[in-house]
């Protein structure tokens, strides 16, 4: 027998003014293979076509549906339902900023993000569109791949205890997108200069080790690992400085 | 992450690091301090004679002397440090608070337990150490006398659990935060970590019940 479902979804509308935060109830029969994103797109079709959700690629790829699902952030198109009790509370993801219902804007947190770690690669060579591409030793692609997974979904932050409490910390995908550059050997930037963007309480030593991120990670990124490496990495830094005074 | 339109020059600082260096280090140092401490408290289970043969050695070397004033420096330090980190405004210890409880996660909520205890070791820690340290020499008799008044042991039955959950979860979070305790590792720190907080709270209690019933 199919199970009846209970959906207790957070509706708010910030665009309206008479709209006021409160939850909604739904309930859903399931079905055979049913995902969050499946049945969201049935309630919307047969319940409430008001319902605001984001989703696009139903993958796992564009990271576009995270959301919180019974208090933790996770992929509603990677949630399955069997995996789920009989009732299911979502909110939108904390700390970035609510477009409507469980549709957030992470598009500015993450564009600030970005150019707050400089997040691309620095070089001084020019690019030549005739030459051939610079190889890379295979397994040092294959390692920079490894975090170059990460789908921007927001979830390490949403599950940060640090980035909730403090707005200005940015969080394991930032260190994880650092980490990915120091690998990288196009990218110039001296140990020096990497410190200087992520070398500080908003950057790897604000982070206090509660490990969110690492367990909610849909991907699975290592985070655990590349926060332990770039905390090493910098503290050294640091050390290194205070002897080469210059 | 606030968004800032403003441009400026970045000042390029190192206080951050240092200040989380010495964090981890005093925090370090008062872990190892804590075990090597129950321990030699717990040389009274083997008898008064031995416990009174080590206190005396600290003395006469003046490590007691010295080194408890010491200790308490970094202990406050530590505090000092740490607190960077802690939650003192009420809009983020409910934002800790619900995120944990919404999360069910156990490092998230051990963090809870870890400032937590911090605040009362604070004071208890600091109301031990001046009681032994401002009434030296220590000797069994003496220890055994303030446990059996009733009030101390009840003091110790507090504090003593608080501290070694304060210090085994300060372990653990030391190795991930400085990537000793790598993924694969985890659930081994994991496991470390309770076993040496079951242990040393064992051997508290044992030695607490031992002051208890010196004759």
């Amino acid at each position: 027998m199919a199970r009846k479902l209970i959906f207790n979804i957070f509706r708010y509308n910030p665009q309206d003014p008479h709209s006021v935060p409160h939850t909604d109830t739904f309930d859903l029969e399931e079905t055979e293979s049913m995902t969050l994103f499946i049945a969201l797109t049935q309630l919307r079709e047969e319940k409430d076509s008001s319902l605001q959700f984001d989703f696009c690629c139903r993958a796992g790829i564009c990271g576009a549906c995270a959301m919180m699902i019974n208090g933790r952030p996770g992929l509603a198109c990677h949630t399955l339902i069997k995996n789920l009790p009989d009732e299911i509370t979502l909110m939108p993801l904390p700390i970035f900023k609510l477009i409507g219902d469980l549709s957030v804007d992470t598009g500015t947190w993450f564009r600030a993000m970005h150019e707050k770690v400089e997040s691309w690669v620095h070089t001084s060579k020019s690019f030549d569109p005739q030459a051939e591409e610079e190889r890379m030793d295979n397994a040092l692609a294959e390692e920079i791949y490894e975090l170059e997974r990460c789908i921007e979904c927001g979830c390490c932050v949403a599950g940060c205890g640090t980035a909730n409490m403090r707005q200005d910390f940015v969080g394991a995908v930032a260190m994880n997108r650092i980490a990915r550059f120091i690998m990288d050997p196009r990218d110039q930037r001296t140990e020096k200069e990497y410190f200087e963007v992520i070398g500080t309480d908003e950057g790897i030593f604000g982070c206090m080790g509660l490990l969110g991120c690492e367990d909610v990670c849909p991907k699975h990124l290592p985070l655990q690992d590349q926060l332990g490496i770039l905390r090493r990495k910098m503290g050294w830094s640091a050390v290194k400085q205070l002897f080469r005074r210059s | 992450m606030a968004v800032n339109t403003t441009t400026y020059v970045r000042s390029s600082s190192r206080t951050s690091a240092y200040l989380d260096w010495l964090q981890m280090l005093t925090g370090a140092a008062l872990i190892l301090f804590m075990w090597s401490h129950m321990i030699l408290v717990a040389s009274v289970i083997l008898g008064a004679g031995v416990m009174n043969a080590l206190a005396g050695f600290l003395e006469e070397t003046y490590m007691a002397q010295v080194g408890g004033p010491i200790i308490g420096c970094i202990f406050l330090f530590h505090f000092i440090l740490a607190a960077r980190k802690v939650p003192f405004r009420a809009e983020q210890q409910s934002t800790i608070w619900k995120l944990s409880r919404q999360l069910r996660h156990t490092d998230t909520y051990l963090w809870l337990v870890q400032a937590t205890t911090a605040m009362i070791i604070l004071i208890m820690g600091s109301i031990h150490m001046w009681t032994v340290l401002t009434d030296l020499p220590i000797t069994a008799a003496k220890s055994a006398a303030r446990i059996q008044g009733g009030f101390w042991f009840v003091f110790y039955l507090i504090l003593l659990p608080l501290v070694e959950l304060h210090v085994g979860i300060g372990f653990y979070r030391i190795a991930v935060k400085w990537g000793f305790a790598r993924r694969k590792d985890r659930k081994k720190f994991k496991k470390l970590e309770n076993y040496l907080t079951a242990i040393f709270i064992a051997i508290g209690l044992i030695a607490l019940l031992r002051f208890l019933l010196l004759k």
